[in-house]
């Protein structure tokens, strides 16, 4: 028996512990608000000082958790940020530009400056490679301190300027201290409804298996900027909170030091976590406060730290935190798809379409990789697409689901030409795919991998699933479900908690499909499913491909398994050397001359 | 660190200051000392690393010495001084985390520090709010206000008072009108610009050049060269980055530029001899400095201040490595505090109340100090003077040629 | 006189932030990653020198084979704590952070132990200064001393060859017999050479300085970024370019606002041409 065992309730999880799914999915928020707000009862004023630093400093990294934890994106530089908004707020309060602006107001438009700032800095995300990217960022955070201390006239340059004083009640120290409190609880629920919604998932699948993602139509621009700016405009709010703490700021206290801790605490606490970030800002904020001698060595150890978790433990706190994937699975788990549940996971499919791919030519340097093919695939046929090693099968199917442009010919749905257009829209056209080597989030369980191919699906928008607002919930019930079907549909419902990296090989290209089969595709791209599959797999997967087709998706299947293409496939096409050696039903292309020489052998 | 021979009294510092941290870390259990004969605690939050640090660690010395001779004196009415230290690492955020520590946790009696302007800046607030007697040796101005830090005085020059005295001289003393002013970009350095450029013009000068510059520029060739073209027959730099200021020295020199260079303190420092790239380049440099701690046209030191020499060799104090006038004033702060805690008690507002109407003339090796109610930055104009930086000896200086 | 010491001083720091670089570079082609140590161990060249012979007397000479040998060390060091280990890993970007660890780690010894403030870094020539002072060509001596040498090394030497080998295919060269490890231990360990080599060189121009660190980091950087990674033609235009440009722009608009130009044409040149003007396009992702 399986140690997992997940039940639905109405489509959404319940947990796999007595505690309620609110309390697991919001318990950082719950830790913090105990912890926090019972604060004077056990701590004196000097502990309240260093809990309203844990709390500015939470603000921020929080935002940035979403940027380098869950988006992968090293933004090492993030105190520019922090000075940014430290910066505006006291500007505004001391009446440097305009006449004095009101505490509330001024921290309100510091978070904007962020937020707009953010985006600014994140663009070359789009564009650059992780470590380019991070040197831009350490680039932008030297720039900003030298414009803070030149524009001496709106900074007071190198003296500096008083920070925003509070009014009351929060204009006492343990008045600011709640200040800061609340909003960082407010923060930690919206970043935790965030992780739990579909960007989160997007977020981290782009950061994970980008591949995989553009094709279930995550679009990355989109998703990388809306995460830049919200994460931004929270840099910006923790940078007018920060020079309140203050009471003055000047340059030399944006320190790189700063930056080093924001950037580590997420990387100790763990990427795609709301907790470990967490609990590591608490950490790395505290620790030198009462250590007095160790003052001048807490970036070193810091960095120790950093190196220890890279080399150790990359999963950080939080996965010395994950006790729900030490629990062992059972062995001798075996994959036995239900293919009579394909109603309720493709729902009526759309028959009588065709997808036709045209002359297509695509040439890598001198290399013609694919050379001039043709090839038709029906709603309700399984086209079997074979040839040997290097013959251009894959990279027809990349040129179909539209990683490669090819340099002539044409891929159509019933007429609508989309050759040129992103891999990400051939979710929106209903083209699903899986891939020659499974393309899973290995930190995500199971049905948060399977999720994502639904992604297209949800109608709430990143502030809806921010403030989990009711489309949001709905949402994600209905994506739950589907998800749990999908699973059953494969048969392999009773892991959906499991991490994913748990899962044996065969079981990811299972978990591959029913991701694929979320989005209710027309038309469904196999990339070697059966490969490193058992005999007894090959036959189930035979057994559900054939099902999928009779529910009318068209199914093209690239195989090196004969006998499964054989078996199963309404049409066949040969490739060798990127042009088409034979296409028809299979048994005329099985006793084609050509095909026998080339590739199946006497 | 550097300078490890008395490190006893540091060391023991450091472990009672890491034993009361560790007492203290169950919070709200830790009471201040009331009994009568328990040390009273001072907080003291130097820079000891980070880039401001020479002066943390020249300070510190004198500091330390004057802790141990006070107590060694028997203290206050039989109770020990006890310093409880906070390295704030030249980080304004540290400071303002350490001098919480002090004020909430540890409850210190007073607060000597921090002794870099932009952390006294940020943490100079709080400590007013929690109402805690406070002095510091930082210059920046707008670092006393008797109204908005009540408990707040500094022992020693305000930036305005070290500008006069240094326009003076270039001006009036050695008669130079065209001045360039030049600093480096960090928070003392842009003040200083933009204080003493229109000071200078008041007194008759002519600004020929006025610009703040990256310290880390390698290559000062052109600025000095834009000074020279507009006739500028004195520099002015204001930095306490002895790096900033070597090549200051050495650039005049690779121009045979003949011009005296009048400016900050560090100017004279030991350090800022160490970068320049032949030791004649020292000449006609005059760093400010204060009349107590420099030597006359005969080469004598006031008494007080030979006096105090001595007593640092004999505590083997050493200051060939950083300037006289830093422990002096070290020496000073420590003074001041044990003073009021003696003559008026450790009532936060008899302290303040001590400070205001008892400091007059009151006579430190470092400078002499006045004080009221109105007036918290107490050291007098004249005692700030310009000295001739290779006349450094035993970490004093002679002073500049054309004075009365 | 202004035109020339523009020149003069552009050059000098241009080849120190070239030689930066090449270290970059050097690192890159053994490991197909890029190490954030590159700037700090330079920095450290300066350190080390200044230790070596302004505080403990040595002789020149002795003194700068020292400093070679150490910052080999710290190359092999780099390689075996930061790089070796997630290179097996699935994560590539976990070479980021872990050099990144690793320079803050040097840093901040760099910080507690030595000084925070410059120190003097002693004549390394006992000679007058002449029309140009030793400062401004000993960095462009080292430059060109290194691109010789590198040059040299890769036409016609094996092991040269086989530098390039597993930097163009390392499989392939796996395939031949090439011990990868190995290869990669000695092109990190040259290039901790050729860092300290920059730091020493430079060390009368920065001084030796903790803040040499960042800013060797950063702006050894952008000639690799600007140049093509892995390009040390261009890393040495690159950086000659930029060392002028920033001493122009530092003379006409003063230091921040060189800082800003720098960033800004940092930034456009990346953004248009992501590989650098004389790199090769990324390679197939599916």
């Amino acid at each position: 028996m399986t140690a997992e065992s997940v039940p639905t309730v109405g489509g959404a999880a319940t947990s796999s512990t007595w505690l309620p799914a609110w309390f697991e999915a919001w318990f950082p928020v719950i830790l913090l608000a105990v912890v926090g707000g019972s604060l004077p009862l056990w701590g004196d004023s000097f502990f309240g000082i260093i809990a309203t630093r844990v709390c500015v400093y939470w603000v921020l990294v929080s935002g940035l958790n979403l940027v380098v934890g869950f988006a992968g994106q090293l933004a090492i530089g993030w105190v520019s940020l922090l000075t940014i908004g430290a910066y505006v707020a006291s500007a505004l309060t001391a009446g440097r530009v305009t006449p004095e602006i009101p505490a509330y107001v001024s921290l309100v438009i510091a978070a904007l400056f962020g937020a707009v700032f953010g985006l600014i800095a994140g663009l070359p995300a789009l564009r650059l490679r992780t470590f380019y990217f991070a040197m831009t960022t350490l680039g932008l955070s030297t720039i900003v301190t030298q414009i803070a201390l030149a524009w001496r006239s709106v900074t007071g340059g190198g003296v500096g300027i008083p920070g925003p004083s509070m009014p009351v009640p929060f204009d006492t120290p343990w008045g600011f201290y709640y200040f800061t409190l609340i909003l960082a609880l407010f923060c930690t629920w919206m970043t935790c409804n965030v992780a739990a919604s579909r960007f989160g998932r997007s977020l981290v699948a782009l950061r994970d298996a980008e591949v995989a993602a553009e094709a279930v139509g995550i679009h990355k621009p989109g998703l990388l900027m809306t995460v830049f700016l919200f994460s931004g405009a929270l840099a910006g709010l923790a940078g007018g909170l920060f020079a309140s703490l203050q009471s003055y700021i000047t340059p030399d206290a944006f320190t790189f030091d700063l930056s080093v801790l924001f950037f580590i605490a997420i990387l100790i606490g763990g990427r795609g976590s709301i907790l470990g970030p967490l609990l590591g800002t608490a950490v790395l904020t505290i620790l030198p406060e009462f250590a007095a001698p160790l003052v001048q060595w807490s970036t070193f150890l810091y960095a120790v730290l950093l190196l220890l978790i890279v080399l150790l433990v990359p999963g950080g706190i939080a996965d010395l935190l994950d006790f729900r994937n030490r629990k062992p699975l059972d062995r001798h788990r075996e994959i036995r798809p239900r293919p009579e549940l394909l109603g309720q996971v493709l729902g009526d499919g759309q028959r009588g379409s065709v997808l036709e791919i045209k002359g297509i030519v695509l040439a890598f340097g001198g290399v013609r990789a694919v050379d001039g093919v043709d090839l038709q695939l029906r709603s309700g046929e399984v086209h079997g697409l074979i040839g040997p090693n290097g013959s251009g099968k894959t990279t027809v199917l990349n040129v179909i689901s539209g990683y490669y442009a090819p340099q002539q010919g044409s891929v159509a749905r019933d007429g609508g030409d989309f050759t040129r257009e992103g891999s990400y829209t051939r979710a929106r056209r209903k083209i699903a795919r899986t891939f020659q080597t499974p393309r899973i989030v290995g930190e995500s369980s199971v049905i948060d991998n399977v999720m994502i191919g639904a992604t297209t699906d949800g109608r709430a928008s990143f502030v809806e699933s921010m403030l989990s607002l009711s489309r949001h919930r709905r949402d994600e019930a209905s994506l739950r479900e589907r998800g749990m079907a999908a699973l059953a549909l494969v048969g392999l419902e009773r892991i959906a908690n499991v991490r994913a990296d748990r899962l044996q090989h065969s079981e990811l290209r299972f978990v591959e499909i029913a991701r694929a089969l979320m989005m209710k595709p027309s038309f469904l791209l196999l990339d070697e499913p059966a490969a490193g599959l058992s005999v007894d797999e090959i036959k189930r997967l035979g057994q559900l491909i054939e099902a999928i087709s009779r529910q009318g998706t068209g199914v093209l299947l690239v195989e090196h398994h004969a006998d499964l293409i054989f078996d199963i496939c309404d049409r066949v096409t040969v490739l060798n050397l990127g042009k088409v050696l034979a296409s028809g039903s299979p048994d005329h292309v099985r006793t084609h001359r050509e095909v026998i020489n080339a590739y199946l052998g006497a | 660190m550097k300078a490890k021979q008395r490190r006893i009294t540091r060391r023991g510092l450091l472990k009672g200051s890491a034993a009361t941290a560790a007492a203290t870390l169950a919070p709200g259990v830790y009471m201040p000392a009331i009994a009568n004969t328990d040390p009273i605690q001072i907080g003291y939050l130097p820079a000891f690393t980070g880039p401001s640090s020479s002066t943390g660690i020249g300070i510190g010395r004198g500091t330390e010495l004057a802790v141990q001779e006070i107590n060694a004196a028997g203290g206050i009415k039989g109770r020990k001084i006890e310093m409880v230290m906070r390295d704030t690492q030249s980080d304004p955020t540290k400071a303002v985390n350490a001098a919480a520590e002090l004020t909430r946790r540890h409850k210190v009696a007073v607060m000597w520090g921090p002794l870099n302007s932009g952390e006294t800046a940020a943490a100079i607030q709080n400590i007013a709010r929690d109402g805690v007697p406070h002095i510091h040796p930082c210059w920046v101005d707008t670092l006393t206000d008797p109204k908005k830090y009540p408990m707040a005085f500094r022992n020693g020059p305000s930036n305005q008072q070290v500008g006069i005295g240094a326009n003076h001289y270039v001006v009036n003393v050695s008669k130079a009108k065209k001045v360039a002013i030049v600093s480096d970009t960090t928070g003392y350095g842009t003040a200083s610009l933009d204080a003493y450029t229109p000071m200078l013009k008041k007194i008759g000068g002519d600004v020929v050049y006025s610009a703040s510059v990256d310290a880390n520029n390698p290559d000062l060739k052109p600025e000095l060269l834009r000074m020279r073209l507009g006739g500028a027959e004195a520099i002015m730099p204001w930095s306490v980055n002895a790096g900033f200021l070597a090549r200051i020295i050495n650039t005049r020199a690779e121009l045979n530029w003949d011009v005296p260079i009048v400016g900050q303190t560090t100017l004279g420092s030991g350090q800022t001899k160490a970068l320049l790239a032949k030791p004649e380049y020292w000449e006609k440099v005059y760093p400010n400095n204060f009349r107590n701690l420099s030597y006359d046209a005969q080469g004598q030191l006031p008494p007080q201040s030979v006096e105090f020499v001595e007593r640092l060799r004999k505590a083997k104090v050493d200051f060939a490595d950083t300037l006289l006038w830093w422990v002096a004033l070290g020496y000073d702060g420590p003074r001041l505090i044990a003073e009021a805690l003696r003559e008026a008690g450790t009532a936060p507002a008899d302290i303040t109340a001590y400070w205001s109407t008892k400091v007059k003339s009151w006579k430190g090796v470092y400078g002499t100090i006045t004080w009221s109610a109105d007036n918290r930055d107490g050291f007098q104009q004249e005692e700030i003077i310009m000295v001739q930086a290779n006349s450094l000896k035993d970490g004093a200086f002679k002073l500049a040629p054309g004075y009365a | 006189m202004l035109v020339e010491s523009i020149i003069s001083n552009g050059l000098a720091v241009g080849a120190v932030y070239a030689l930066i670089g090449i270290s970059y570079n050097v690192m890159f082609a053994a490991s197909r990653v890029f190490s954030f140590t590159a700037g700090s161990v330079g920095m450290l060249g300066g350190v080390f020198g200044s230790i070596f012979i302004a505080k403990m007397g040595m002789p020149v000479v002795a003194g700068f084979l020292l400093t070679l040998l150490l910052g080999a060390i710290l190359g092999v060091i780099t390689e075996f704590v930061a790089v070796r280990p997630v290179l097996k890993s699935l994560d590539q970007h976990l070479y980021v952070l872990s050099t990144l660890a690793v320079a803050l780690m040097i840093q901040q010894l760099t910080a507690i132990y030595f000084s925070t403030d410059a120190v003097p870094f002693p004549r390394v020539i006992p000679i007058e200064a002449g029309i140009v002072d030793q400062k401004f060509w000993l960095p462009i001596l080292a430059c060109i001393v290194t691109i010789l040498g590198l040059e040299y090394l890769f036409r016609h030497t094996l092991i040269g060859r086989a530098f390039l080998a597993i930097a163009e295919d390392t499989y392939a060269a796996r395939a031949l017999g090439l011990p990868e490890v190995g290869l990669r231990m000695a092109s990190y360990a040259l290039a901790g050479m050729i860092s300290v080599l920059a730091g020493f060189a430079a060390g009368q121009l920065l001084f030796a300085s903790l803040a040499n660190g960042p800013l060797l980091n950063f702006y050894g950087f952008v000639p690799v970024a600007l140049g093509g990674m892995g390009s040390n033609r261009g890393a040495v235009i690159g950086g000659l370019a930029l060392g002028l440009f920033q001493q122009t722009a530092n003379y006409f608009f003063g230091g921040i606002f060189s800082s800003v130009a720098v960033f800004i044409v940092f930034i456009v040149v990346l953004l248009v041409r992501p590989e650098g003007l004389a790199g090769a396009a990324t390679a197939r992702r599916v």
